[in-house]
């Protein structure tokens, strides 16, 4: 029985991934919510709330998708925002604004030719340009600079942050949708190019064409449709934003600390109850962060805990068991928390987590957002 | 080509005390807080005012990387970008001079050298600080 103000997901959906050049961002976020809502039952008629990521203007979406909802908005296409249009779905679902809400998100970076770094890059605080004339540029040098410093104050290695990137290639082998499934060895790791020190190529995320979206529904209304819901069991967030041009004192901690309390909370659960993680893994040293900051394991232990096996399917907590961002598709959040759902429901073939009653979702960024999905309402 | 700060924007005063050999921040006012780059309200107590006001260039290293893959025209790979806080509290980016980026610790106390790259452009790098240890 669905407890009142519970919502969950009833409809997943993706294109294929990898390069796809004949598609925008529109139509690539049109794919996947056809996907999406094939996989519901629903028609796109019983949208009543949209909110696109990465695609540029909802206006011109809802033209292309003839739809009409209540409540539309646009969000900027950066990782974070995966978890926040999620968590806001759900405070909308709760709030009766929207009752069948589509999250639709669409990135032909790869296509587009996106580049991470150099004169147009973007990230972080109104964009790097201040720090260009000295060559400091690009979200893979400001994680590089916070694996310095983990390595510096605890000992963390290239071989825990190999270990990382191994298991999550590892799990993609068995992910027919991935885009890298050939798995490596810790010597390829440390054979492959630096990108920037001490990150390797293999520390980054991919850079891909793709789309997904999501279809949630309140509890209620979740169980006459055709999929067994999985049900948004708790959120949370916090953010680290003043000021956030320079990389965290204290590696996001106390913002995840926030949230993953916060999460656990609405959820009844707590760690002990969690089978999967979805760890946003833009750069191998975020994963580690991320284990830190949402407690799995203690400040400082988190390289010994990813090298000694513990995110492995068979382990205790197996991680990104469709590959991640790392090996699957650079999908900017939303296929973790689809291959969340999928693993609820019990639907991912070799790569299933047995028994997996609760998945979490995190990212560990300056808007950390905590998300746990449960087969159960309640 | 290699990319150039924009030293006639907002932050004209601190490129001119670059090139004079000092530097100089904006402080505000009220509470006191340097701050950089320029913003109109102070992000600690939102005061209005505020004065451009000299500083040690002396801090310390927080962290590094070292960056392979380029990314712009004109400056050459490998090269070592650090993060320095200086003593006033305020961050910057920047380039270690004089010292092997094997030798780089965090922690390593450094001072501001003064680095002319075109008629009107100076950077503030740092080299290890000799008066330490």
């Amino acid at each position: 029985m669905a407890r009142p103000g519970s919502v969950a997901v009833v409809g997943v959906g993706h294109t294929r991934y990898g390069k796809l050049p004949e598609y925008d961002a529109y139509e690539l976020g049109l794919w996947a919510l056809k996907e999406a809502l094939a996989d519901s039952g629903l028609r796109f008629e019983d949208i009543d709330g949209l909110i696109v990521n990465r695609i540029p203007d909802y206006q011109r979406f809802c033209e292309i998708a003839g739809l009409n909802p209540s409540y539309v908005s646009t969000t900027p296409g950066q990782g974070r925002f995966s978890g926040i249009c999620i968590e806001t779905a759900a405070a909308l679902i709760r709030d009766r604004l929207a009752t069948i809400v589509a999250l639709v998100y669409g990135n032909n970076g790869r296509s587009g030719g996106d580049r991470y770094g150099g004169a147009g890059d973007t990230y972080g605080s109104g964009g790097g340009g201040q720090w260009f004339a000295y060559g400091m540029t690009s979200p893979g040098a400001f994680h590089a600079l916070m694996a310095r410093r983990h390595m510096d104050l605890y000992g963390t290695t290239a071989d825990q942050l190999g270990a990382v990137a191994k298991t999550f290639r590892d799990h993609a082998a068995l992910n027919p949708s991935a885009v890298m499934r050939t798995p490596f060895t810790l010597t390829d790791y440390h054979a492959s190019r630096y990108i920037c020190e001490p990150l390797h190529l293999l520390d980054y995320c991919l850079i891909n064409d793709g789309g997904v979206a999501l279809i949630l529904t309140s509890g209620e209304r979740a169980r006459d449709l055709a999929q067994r819901p999985v049900h948004v069991r708790g959120c949370g967030m916090a953010t680290a934003l003043a000021p956030s041009t320079f990389p965290p004192d204290d590696f996001w901690r106390e913002p995840m600390r926030k949230a993953a309390a916060m999460s656990f909370r609405a959820a009844r659960a707590s760690h002990d109850d969690i089978s999967a993680l979805m760890i946003y893994d833009n750069f191998t040293p975020t994963v580690l962060l991320s284990l830190e900051g949402f407690g799995y394991c203690g400040e400082g232990e988190s390289g010994p805990f990813a090298a000694e096996g513990h995110l492995a399917l068979g382990a205790r907590y197996p991680a990104n068991t469709s590959g991640g961002h790392l090996s699957e598709s650079y999908m900017q959040g939303w296929a973790l928390n689809l291959e969340a759902v999928l693993q609820i429901r019990g639907s991912c073939g070799a790569r299933q987590v047995k028994d997996c009653a609760f998945a979490h979702y995190m990212a560990a960024a300056p808007v950390v957002t905590s998300i746990i999905y449960g087969r159960d309402p309640s | 080509m290699r990319p150039l700060p924009n030293v006639d924007g907002p932050d004209q005063p601190f490129w001119r005390a670059l090139r004079r050999g000092e530097v100089r921040l904006q402080r505000c006012g009220n509470c006191g807080l340097s701050r950089f780059p320029v913003a109109r309200f102070c992000p600690q107590c939102r005061s209005e005012t505020s004065e451009w006001h000299p500083v040690a260039p002396i801090g310390i290293i927080e962290t590094w990387c070292i960056f392979h893959q380029p990314y712009f025209d004109g400056l050459s790979v490998p090269y070592t970008v650090i993060q320095v806080r200086l003593d006033c509290g305020v961050r910057l980016f920047s380039n270690p001079v004089g010292v092997e980026t094997g030798s780089l610790h965090i922690g390593m106390p450094v001072e501001g050298v003064f680095e002319d790259i075109t008629p009107d452009v100076t950077l503030l790098k740092f080299k290890p600080r000799t008066d330490y240890r």
